[in-house]
């Protein structure tokens, strides 16, 4: 007998939050997972001070040299008690980590936001009986809880690094000093919603946020530079950041204009959100344009004018840096020069010398390590050709995927030596202007050292790509992140070579404080190539996959 | 005799525990026009994946003009043109700019084709393809694909998307082509126009393929329906051999025939019928005979066949 049925729809609760709870997953994983890096980066920074300074006297020496760095303070913010443990984690880690933390910050809001409403993923959801403005507020809340996961992870790591005998940061303290770090990615979370709003494509949200970031850290440097307009520091939220003074001189109520702008950009990407169409920004893009056909004669063309903006935010962001680090050589090698301590612990780096040169040679690592992730990008653009189904109408015409892959990762072979050779360059260029006294050629050596661990990162993860796609992706970003970690605490940690092996800047001389080990760098080059070729021949021998 | 077109041999592919599809031997010969029909997952895109060499076959293989289609791929793309299901093109780009990229990948174009198919498409080329509809993305696929004349289109499920009035001009364009010799390979869901386009059919379930020939083969082979009217009281249908699917409304029967008709003639002439319709079955009818019609509440009864 058959069973009687009610027609009609049935009642079911009624799921509010879908927006909400969808984003809260994501941003929870990711926010988890770089409130580890972070809290990674803050044990080894405050472990390595309690080992390698070990007496007050050591301390205050180093206090002498660095607190009155103009070139110093315009890249780590002013020192404060950088004689004890906290003054200096807190002076080491929290700008390096807000500029970090606003980049997460703003790609994870486009990412979640823009990127997926572009997928037309909320098209589902609006339909229903959420409105945009709602979608909005829930997208926000999802980013919130990402946000609380990141503050979770990384308090935990930094109580428990407090704990430590040597180190001895106190529970409120430590927790402070993670709600500071907090502050940047939170303010970018909501400078990336609002521009997610503003702009139709999430390219355009997020190279705007990326601008706010740079205008905002410029202003920064600037107050920070000793030049007499510490003001500036109120004019921008990163400097909003270093007034809270973690660690040594607390001060909670800077807290409430940051609080009050997160309110005001949520509020005013909340409001947006009601007044443009799904899809679209507030301010629209002109849908015609006259043809550009230039690059557009083949796949090779083709690659490069689909990674022109990206490689062309690279070239500008590495390049100023480089400048940076070219402007405030002098002053930071000085600093070097005077301590017997700092000199020790760079000879334990393997770094022989002082002065502008040795300064140079310890902080290229950074452009390094930002040079393979150009390279890790490529990798994930690669990936996202395929997985968004655009490679399928080159394939299915006359490109063979061989040689579409070979076109791709020549684009991304020619971007990265340039990079570097720019990052030499801007470097000389700003160390020129201080006369620190650095050579042209030693300084384009040393751009060009910076390219072989970024080569052998762009064939492993063209290795990844061919064999196992979906993990591409992460494996590129992954292996950079895992080898800034063993560059970071392998030394202090007294890892083994096998380990110490595992990180693609290993094998990287600290140029232009030392001569490029040049057979070392085609060593990497090579097993990049040959990890490339395996690559590529999985790739040609497998079907090609989708999201 | 000329080379297929299309020629596969126990072609199968496999995932994970899903077979996607199962031996399949299929022919198109040269100057064809081929409807692949079949419901959402019964095969027909990863059969069309196959023959583009975007996926390998577990095992089996598959032959475009001769050339292997996973060896040769490249030589087999240049003697033809592929329209996807669904339009994934570059966003930033324009559709003149989409049109000139894949132009001169695929090394062919009739321009003068070309420029009379956007005017026949009514496709606004100056604008970005993230501006463009569905519908309008799928015009700029189709043009890009009939542009270079190739020997071979492999279209799947091209027309989703479309207006009636495209739909149309869609269909001259197949047509057009037809009568230029080239061959035509269209996988899809819409009965009719496969019905109006195509020379034969082929019916894919479940990977396998169930039937394949011409409409008027295929029709042959399966049940006519008549439909009888009585002055007075029905007869019982339901035990003459080759009736089925007898349905009765007052004195009207209609019925499915499978075989010869003479049994349930010779019953009708006795039975006073007053007036006798008899037709062949539709492709929709074909379909559905083979993968379920629905019932009397609209629910589907598969394998009614």
């Amino acid at each position: 007998m058959l069973a009687e049925v009610t027609l009609g729809p049935r009642a079911v609760p009624r799921a509010r939050f879908v927006v909400a709870g969808e984003t809260a997953r994501r941003a929870v994983r990711s926010g988890a997972l770089w409130g580890c890096v972070f809290g990674l980066y803050v044990a080894a920074q405050a472990l390595t001070y309690a080992s390698s300074y070990k007496t007050p006297a050591s301390r205050e020496r180093l206090a002498g040299l660095f607190g009155t760095n103009a070139g110093i303070s315009a890249l780590n913010g002013p020192a404060h008690e950088i004689q004890t443990v906290a003054g200096f984690t807190a002076w080491k880690c929290l700008m390096v980590l807000s500029v970090m933390g606003a980049v997460f910050g703003l790609l994870t809001a486009t990412r979640l936001v823009r990127a997926e409403e572009d997928a037309g993923r909320w098209e589902l959801l609006l339909a229903g009986r959420t409105t945009r403005r709602g979608a909005c507020a829930q997208a926000l809340g999802g980013l919130a809880a990402g946000l609380g996961a990141f503050f979770v992870v990384l308090a935990a790591f930094v109580v428990l690094v407090g704990r430590s005998h040597d180190v001895g940061i106190g529970a409120g303290g430590a927790l402070f000093f993670a709600l500071c770090v907090t502050a940047s990615p939170a303010l970018f979370l909501c400078v990336g919603v609002l521009t997610s709003q503003l702009f139709g494509t999430r390219r355009r949200a997020s190279a705007y946020a990326a601008g706010i970031l740079g205008v905002g850290y410029a202003l920064r440097m600037v107050a920070d530079s000793g030049t007499g307009l510490e003001w500036l520091r109120w004019a921008t939220p990163l400097g909003w950041v270093e007034e809270l003074q973690p660690l040594t001189h607390p001060r909670p109520w800077v807290l409430v204009p940051v609080a009050a702008l997160c309110v005001a950009l949520g509020g005013a990407a909340i409001a947006l959100a009601g007044r443009r169409d799904l899809g679209s920004g507030v301010l629209a893009e002109r849908s015609h344009r006259r043809p550009r056909t230039t690059l557009l004669s083949g796949q090779v063309g083709l690659s490069v004018r689909l990674s022109l903006p990206v490689l062309s935010g690279w070239v500008l962001g590495l390049c100023a840096y480089a400048l940076l680090l070219g402007l405030v050589a002098k002053s930071g090698g000085q600093a070097l020069t005077a301590s017997a301590a700092m000199a020790k612990a760079i000879a334990r780096l393997g770094i022989p010398g002082a002065g502008a040169q040795t300064y140079l040679g310890v902080v290229f690592l950074m452009t390094a390590v930002l040079l393979a992730l150009v390279g890790a990008g490529q990798v994930s653009a690669m990936r996202s050709e395929e997985a968004d189904g655009h490679l399928d109408n080159l394939v299915v015409r006359r490109v063979a995927r061989p040689a579409w892959l070979a076109g791709r990762l020549l684009v991304a072979v020619v971007a990265l030596a340039a990079l570097g050779v720019g990052v030499g360059l801007f470097a000389w260029a700003g160390a020129a202007s201080q006369h620190a006294g650095v050579p042209f050629s030693g300084l384009l050596q040393a751009g060009a050292n910076i390219v072989p661990p970024a080569l052998c990162l762009l064939g492993l993860g063209t290795l990844v790509f061919g064999a196992w796609p979906r993990a591409a992706t992460p494996a590129a970003y992954g292996l950079v992140a895992w080898s800034l970690l063993v560059e970071l605490i392998g030394g202090s940690l007294g890892l083994n070579h096998f380990v110490l092996d595992t990180s693609i800047f290993h094998q990287m001389t600290a140029a232009p404080a030392v001569a490029p080990d040049w057979t070392s760098a085609l060593a990497m080059v090579l097993l990049g190539l040959v990890a490339a070729l395996a690559g590529g021949a999985a790739f040609a021998r497998r079907d090609l996959q989708g999201e | 005799m000329a080379t297929p077109a299309i020629k596969t041999e126990q072609l199968s592919k496999r995932y994970a525990t899903l077979d996607a599809l199962t031996d399949l031997d299929l022919e198109v010969g040269q100057g064809e026009v081929v409807g692949f029909l079949g419901p959402n997952g019964a095969g027909k895109t990863t059969t069309i994946r196959l023959l583009l060499g975007l996926i390998r076959p577990t095992h089996g293989r598959a032959e475009i003009f001769g050339l292997d289609a996973q060896r040769q791929s490249v030589a087999a793309h240049a003697r033809l043109a592929y329209v996807a299901g669904e339009a994934n093109l570059w966003p930033s780009l324009t559709g003149t700019e989409t049109l000139h990229l894949l132009g001169r990948v695929q090394g062919q174009v009739d321009d003068a084709y070309r420029d009379e198919l956007i005017a026949r498409f009514d496709l606004d080329t100056a604008k970005k393809v993230r501006a463009y509809s569905k519908g309008n993305r799928q015009k700029l696929q189709l043009i890009a694909a009939l542009m270079t004349r190739p020997d071979l289109l492999v279209l799947d499920e091209p027309t989703a998307g479309l207006d009636p009035l495209m739909e149309q001009a869609f269909r001259v364009c197949i047509n057009e082509a037809h009568q230029r010799g080239q061959t035509v390979f269209l996988s899809s869901h819409i009965l009719s126009e496969v019905e109006a386009l195509c020379d034969r059919v082929g019916i894919l379930r479940n990977g396998v393929l169930v039937e394949m020939g011409t409409l008027a083969e295929m029709r042959h082979l399966s049940a006519l329906t008549v439909e009888a009217t009585f002055d007075g009281s029905v007869p019982d249908l339901s035990a003459v051999p080759g009736v089925t699917s007898v349905e009765v409304a007052g004195n009207v029967v209609r019925c499915q025939v499978h075989g010869g008709v003479e049994p349930l003639l010779k019953v009708l002439a006795v039975s006073g019928v007053h007036e006798l319709l008899s037709r062949e079955p539709s492709l929709e009818e074909l379909f559905l005979a083979h993968y379920g019609a629905p019932d009397a509440e609209g629910h589907v009864v598969s394998g009614a066949r």
